[in-house]
């Protein structure tokens, strides 16, 4: 039987609006086919492990919640981490996590937050928030139609890459990174970020899919392929909203 | 000069906006921020000059404010007390200006002499501006619709900003609630606390304590609280054990929950004024909060217990709000649901309920509604897969209907049990049929499609218009 182990990082801080759902997904989609997943939660003062996890997620949170870690997360957790992503770990990081993942998130007032400067981005905070739903596609995903992932924004910083900086897709509809180069999210090694949060992957199984298998394959040598699983209701949810708005 | 002129405006708006909410009503609709508006635009000094006849009583904080109001006002009738409150759903500044009009006579002159205030969150800074309120019920601070108000202690801040508008107003606060209880300090207003006693009710373990909690850490020195016990969210005994701030001692308290039934619960009080028993008219723990909330109210206004408690078992439900329907020897409920907090402890209420049968979802995403339906996925509905065999359906209807199927899987119900039924009509027909006599149809509305439901409910059975 194959095991994969999930990390929640900073689950009491970075909680916001339905960051529970990727674990969920990715959960439930494991046991669906058989495949056991343990979740385990690392916060404030606990160490890092990077070769205790196979899949880690890293969620989004309110400005004060995220003033909370930024010491804790230097201090305690940016070795295990950067070792862990260059060693291959599975990563999803969603809107905070995204930002926190670059090289500085600079607030609208006050000085620059140096981040983890694992990924070439940065982020500049701004007064006016881009919110709403989201469209964008990722080059290669097998999802219907065209690759299209969809999801919803809500945050006020704005992300750059860098010159090595690889986006996760282009925006369809919505503002991504920035509202201004079309690029959505980023891309490294085997680290997922987008500013989708929520329901991301319980709508976009085929990323849901994706990153389980990344996981797999890097453990065991002798995983192929995952079994096909039932996602009419999934892929139902996400063309209604692709149907509502992009004309076809 | 000047005077003159202002008397004539005032008297013009008043005129415009009473024609207005006639022709509203004329026209069947339930319009409540027009007139309000139009008042404001001809006179804008309005609200303050109105609101100065009366006695202003203010109901703010995230959930339980119309529940809460509607118990207070029972409150104040039990009591002799003519008073006019704002409908449901108008607690913007415009709906306040168009409530206080409706009261007002021809002459200027008001009917009631007591105004009891719904007033949104959000909109309580610019209110107390103009509107000077005698006491303020806060009822507690949960992560809402963030694509509309924005982070939570934004919206903390905000009421923090209202209520210095108004020092000498009688702040009626939760102690439970480490966000609300902090409206308390460094303020020159007299406050009153109220809570629920340490062992008032067995704490919930919830499934996962460290998700769904929206003030895990001190609000003064970013401490992690310790919780002697909890109730539901972050409500409970909290000690920040790195600056010291901890729950304030609750004047008004419920001792013990005694009863908490699918239907009703009962509770015995301490009172400064003395305990007493008191049976509450409505389901659910979040309910207990609105009716300790109201008794503090009459505790503060020096109201007799016998008053108090009959108008707890005796209030009729908010609109949309737990509101039952009969429908011949069959029965339809319709519960309002708008944020994580309050759909999780509308599910633990249907958990209680014995033969639960047909539950109905209807989701939208309106404006209103907040536009990301992401906060579903901050519900605890996982639970349901555990009573799924009592279930015989789960419909999901509204503009959002794919996505709760979708939540509903993941929460582990089976994709046979779940239909999506995007006719609300239709929806109704199917649900009613699959209904056995003395069952109950549940229909989670959130507020745009709780509007809608009653819209088609009022067309179907004659019932009452929401704004009589």
């Amino acid at each position: 039987m194959y095991r994969l182990s999930i990390c929640h990082l900073y689950p009491d801080l970075l909680n916001l609006y339905g960051d529970y759902g990727n674990i969920q997904a990715l959960k439930k989609r494991m046991e669906w086919r058989g495949i056991e997943a343990s979740v385990c939660q690392v916060s404030l003062g606990d160490r890092f492990s990077p070769s205790d996890y196979d899949i880690v997620f890293i969620g989004g949170g309110q400005d004060y919640e995220q003033s909370i870690l930024y010491a804790d997360l230097i201090e305690n957790k940016k070795e295990g981490i950067t070792e862990a992503v260059e060693n291959g770990v599975v990563f999803l990081c969603i809107c905070g996590g995204f930002q926190l993942m670059g090289l500085y998130y600079k607030p609208p007032r006050g000085e620059e937050i140096p981040c983890l400067g694992i990924m070439d981005h940065w982020t500049i905070g701004n007064e006016k928030r881009l919110v709403g739903n989201l469209i964008f596609s990722i080059e290669g995903l097998n999802q219907e139609p065209n690759g299209y992932i969809v999801g919803f924004e809500n945050h006020s910083g704005k992300t750059y890459l860098g010159e090595r900086g690889k986006p996760l897709g282009k925006v369809i509809y919505g503002f991504g990174n920035n509202g201004e180069d079309g690029y959505e999210g980023a891309r490294y090694k085997n680290v997922f970020c987008s500013y989708s949060h929520g329901s991301l992957l319980p709508k976009n199984p085929a990323l849901a899919d994706e990153l389980i298998t990344l996981a797999l394959k890097r453990k065991y040598s002798d995983f192929v392929s995952l079994q096909p699983l039932d996602d009419h209701l999934e892929a139902k949810a996400r063309k209604s909203i692709i149907s509502r708005y992009i004309r076809k | 000069m000047k005077r003159i002129i202002n008397v004539i405006r005032l008297r013009v708006a008043v005129i415009a906006a009473k024609a207005a909410i006639f022709l509203l009503r004329l026209a069947g609709s339930g319009g409540t921020s027009f007139p309000g508006k139009l008042a404001i635009k001809i006179y804008p000094g309005i609200l303050s000059e109105l609101s100065r006849k009366y006695r202003i009583f203010m109901i703010t904080g995230t959930n339980g404010k119309t529940t809460t109001a509607k118990i207070i006002a029972e409150i104040l009738k039990e009591n002799g007390i003519s008073y006019v409150a704002n409908k449901s759903g108008a607690n913007l500044v415009s709906g306040i200006a168009a409530c206080l009009i409706s009261d007002i006579k021809m002459n200027l002159m008001p009917r009631s002499n007591t105004a009891l205030l719904e007033v949104d969150e959000a909109a309580f800074r610019v209110a107390t501006e103009t509107v000077k309120p005698a006491a303020v019920v806060v009822t507690n601070f949960f992560r809402d619709q963030l694509d509309r108000y924005g982070e939570l202690y934004d919206t903390l801040r905000s009421v923090r900003d209202g209520i210095s508008h108004i020092p000498d107003a009688t702040l009626i606060l939760n102690a439970d609630d480490s966000l609300c209880a902090s409206l308390g300090n460094n303020v020159s207003n007299p406050v009153i606390y109220y809570g629920l006693n340490e062992q008032a009710v067995f704490p919930v373990q919830e499934q996962d304590p460290a998700l769904n909690h929206d003030a895990a850490f001190c609000l003064y020195c970013k401490t992690k609280y310790q919780y002697k016990s909890r109730f539901y969210g972050h409500l409970g005994h909290y000690t920040c054990p790195g600056c010291g701030y901890s729950r304030p001692e609750a004047l008004v308290n419920i001792e013990k929950i005694t009863v908490l039934s699918g239907d009703f619960s009962a509770v015995i009080f301490n009172t400064p004024s003395g305990k007493f028993s008191a049976q509450i008219n409505l389901p659910g723990l979040y309910n207990v909060y609105n009716a300790l909330a109201a008794a503090a109210f009459a505790e503060t206004l020096g109201f007799s217990h016998e008053k108090t408690v009959y108008a707890l078992s005796s209030f009729e439900s908010g609109f949309g709000r737990m509101e039952s329907i009969p429908i011949g020897d069959r029965t339809i409920q319709v519960i309002l649901i708008k944020n994580p907090v309050g759909f999780s402890q509308v599910i633990n209420f249907l958990l209680s309920v014995e033969n639960t049968s047909v539950i109905s979802f209807i989701i939208n995403d309106n404006l209103a509604d907040g536009t990301d339906v992401s906060w579903l996925w901050d519900v605890e509905l996982e639970v349901l897969a555990d009573i799924q065999d009592r279930v015989s359906t789960f419909f999901v209807s509204g503009t959002r209907a794919d996505d709760m199927a979708v939540r509903l899987k993941y929460a582990g119900i089976y994709s046979n049990r779940i239909t999506i039924e995007n006719d609300k009509g239709a929806m109704l027909d199917a649900a009613l049929n699959m209904l056995k006599p003395g069952e109950t149809l549940y229909i989670l509305p959130t507020y745009t499609a709780m509007l809608d439901i009653r819209k088609t409910l009022e067309k179907r059975y004659k019932l009452k218009y929401f704004w009589q």
